[in-house]
């Protein structure tokens, strides 16, 4: 078996650690012996996205953006849309989360086009909303914790095309006003979690890498691993936020 | 008036920093906060006195300093420094009224402040600094700003409240060469003109984008993070030359490392007393300051072979038989580049990361997963273990598992106390890379149980 991951723009979103979420995928596919390939697509550097089992885009700084919606609305945008359409497992966070959605308005009043392939809209606030947070991922059937790290100026808010990713129990997640906290559509998971959030929620990790396998090869048993360290890690963080 | 105000803030600065001594306390924020309370202008009355030196930038601040203040002390230039990292505008009011008598008057002639860029910003109308040494820029997420622009802009202003200051600039960051651009300062650039790693390249591939018109530079040759030769394929902009140019490393050793150096027409040989990538930059800053100082490059050498680090910069302790070297982290940049010199040692080591979470190291630690951290997945058998400690410790664990290192090596260790006992039983030499606070917390730790000094003495 083998995965392919396309890590998008790990130029421009690559501030907050999220390369760590790559480093987890590929590591874990190892572990098993599933081949894993890594292949960076920078700003102005064309891949076949249909090539791809996984896309993953992070966060960076919002000065960063604006030469990157201009390339997202000239064609990168639909490439990226038909991918999704067409089921490819995404995990999108924090900047790219929001890039992936309709629109991005800033504070102070100025609106952009995003890449409209997630039914979410984003508008910028003075007050950064940062820290540690978590939120209840139920989509697995037995309730799993995920905690990480939130930093955005933006609230976040869904429309019909999606559903929450999860249930906000400590901190803001999308906006801080409706409970919510990222979005699910097809495969594709966005959320505002770095921390890194796939190395300490090792559940999620296996649950992307299991729909991509299914997508490709129709079924696919993942061999558990010995997750130890990730879940203690898991386990410091909510025992902490759940004290707060 | 503001005479009774200055000599009034003077007496509340120095009674507030005494009681907090006796209290057993170091620390400076709390007396200049309230000195500044009774005088605002206190630092100008005081600044405007004395030949001050800034030292701003994201890495290398204090080690800079301390080289500089060996400089200083080697050309028998009296001098003082803001220690401890009292970095901030109270901190560095608090070191000026040390330096005064009670009326006012400074007792020494210069002082070499380092200062983080927002403080510079505030400070430098008071400051009048007569040298502003600027030693990078590197993105950071732990940046109170989160933007490089800001960050930047800040720098600028601080540099704009300096007419008479001389600014030296790394010619090797892109940014702070356009940063500069249209100052009417007279500038000296320093740099590096040889790859700095045997494979010539930093595996964090972060790069610059010209400053002029956002395309991204084109490199020669790159030293580490976006630092190098490079030019923009779209405009002029391109890397001046350098004043003061590392043009070799001859030797590298565990403790210091033997550079080639061309400065003022002549080349000479000369030794950095402390080791990796990083130290030779602070170096070639250091030796263009000392330049506009009129130093000679003889001085310059000799206090460059003989300096000691700061403040767990490379800090050597012994426990027993047990050498131990304290290096403190804080951002993914300067933690790469530690790892990278650990990496390339031939003797075995254990290795001990205390990752803390609190504001004074940065309530993000994701960070750590920016560092190139396979590096210790590759050292085999010259890494014994590494101990994972501070309040995240767990998070180290996995982030030590995921880079590759043996899961058997990794030992997860909360209780500092014990931790230090491990240490001090350790076979091999440790290294310590602790962030901020729990630096604070080991070295006190230290002091208590095996007598080692106070860090504000």
């Amino acid at each position: 078996m083998e995965l392919n991951i396309c890590h998008l723009y790990p130029d421009l979103l690559n501030l907050y650690g999220d390369r760590g979420n790559v480093v987890t995928l590929a590591r874990r596919c190892e572990m098993r012996g599933i081949e894993v390939t890594v292949t960076g697509a920078p700003l102005g550097e064309r891949v076949n996205l249909a090539d791809f089992d996984l896309l993953f885009l992070g966060g960076g700084q919002d000065a960063e953006q604006g030469v990157l919606l201009d390339e997202l609305h000239n064609w990168r945008g639909a490439e990226v849309k038909a991918a999704i359409e067409d089921g490819a497992v995404t995990l999108a966070i924090c900047g790219g989360y929001q890039l992936l959605g309709r629109s991005y308005k800033t504070w102070d009043g100025k609106e952009m086009d995003c890449a409209g392939a997630l039914d979410v809209i984003s508008v910028g606030q003075k007050e950064r909303m940062i820290g540690d947070y978590m939120f209840q991922w139920d989509e697995p059937g037995a309730p799993i914790h995920i905690v990480g790290f939130e930093n955005h100026s933006a609230k976040t808010y869904l429309g019909n095309g999606v559903t929450p990713f999860g249930r906000v129990l400590a901190g803001h997640g999308n906006n801080g006003e409706d409970g919510t906290e990222g979005a699910r559509y097809h495969n594709v998971f966005g959320t505002y979690s770095h921390g890194p959030l796939l190395p300490k929620n090792p559940k999620l990790a296996d649950w992307l890498l299991r729909l991509a396998l299914e997508r490709k090869y129709g079924s696919a048993e993942l061999e558990s691993l010995d997750d130890t360290l990730e879940e203690a890690a898991n386990a410091f963080m909510v025992a902490r936020l759940a004290n707060e | 008036m503001r005479r009774l105000r200055v000599i009034l803030a003077i007496l509340v600065c120095k009674a507030a920093r005494w009681g907090l001594r006796v209290l057993g306390r170091g620390g400076t924020s709390v007396p200049g906060k309230l000195a500044l309370r009774v005088c605002p202008d206190l630092l100008g009355a005081l600044g405007r006195q004395v030949y001050t030196i800034v030292i701003t930038g994201t890495n290398g601040k204090t080690t800079s300093a301390r080289m500089l203040e060996q400089c200083l002390e080697n050309g028998a230039i009296p001098a003082f420094a803001n220690r401890s990292g009292a970095n901030l505008l109270p901190g560095i009011t608090a070191e000026f009224v040390a330096h005064a008598t009670i009326s006012g008057k400074m007792r020494l002639g210069h002082a070499i402040i380092e200062c983080d860029e927002a403080a510079f910003r505030l400070a430098g109308p008071y400051l009048d600094a007569k040298v502003v040494l600027v030693t990078n820029v590197f993105r950071d997420q732990l940046d109170r700003f989160g933007e490089i622009t800001h960050t930047l802009n800040s720098i600028r202003a601080g540099i704009e409240y300096s007419p008479n200051a001389t600014v030296c600039i790394n010619a090797d960051c892109a940014l702070c060469v356009g940063m500069v651009q249209g100052l009417p300062n007279p500038i000296r650039y320093f740099g590096v003109e040889t790859a700095l790693f045997d494979d010539g390249e930093d595996g964090m591939a972060e790069m610059a984008r010209c400053p002029a018109c956002s395309t991204a530079v084109v490199y020669d040759y790159k030293t580490y993070g976006h630092l190098g030769g490079y030019g923009c394929p779209d405009c002029a902009f391109t890397r001046p030359k350098a004043d003061v140019a590392v043009t070799a490393v001859l030797e590298e050793l565990p403790d210091t490392v033997r550079v080639e150096v061309q400065a003022g027409g002549e080349r000479r040989h000369m030794t950095i007393n402390l080791p990796g990538a990083y130290n030779i930059y602070n170096a070639a800053g250091v030796i263009a300051v000392a330049e506009v100082l009129n130093l000679g490059m003889s001085v310059t050498a000799a206090a460059l072979a003989e300096f000691r680090g700061g403040f767990g910069r490379m800090e050597r302790l012994n426990i027993g038989d047990v050498t131990v070297r304290m290096i403190l982290v804080k951002n993914p940049i300067g933690c790469s580049q530690v790892l990278r010199y650990l990496g390339a040692m031939q003797a075995p080591m254990t290795l001990v990361i205390c990752l803390n979470d609190r504001s004074g190291d940065g309530a993000d630690v994701s960070w750590i997963w920016d560092v190139d951290a396979e590096i210790l997945g590759q050292m085999g058998e010259r890494l014994h273990t590494v101990y994972c400690s501070g309040i995240r410790a767990d998070e180290v664990a996995v982030w030590m598992k995921y880079a590759g290192v043996d899961e058997g090596k990794i030992q997860v260790e909360h209780d500092t106390d014990k931790l230090l006992e491990s240490v001090a039983s350790s076979s091999v030499p440790v290294y310590v890379m602790p962030t901020y606070t729990a630096m604070l917390e080991v070295r006190e730790k230290l002091a208590k149980q095996y007598g080692l000094s106070q860090f504000w003495e």
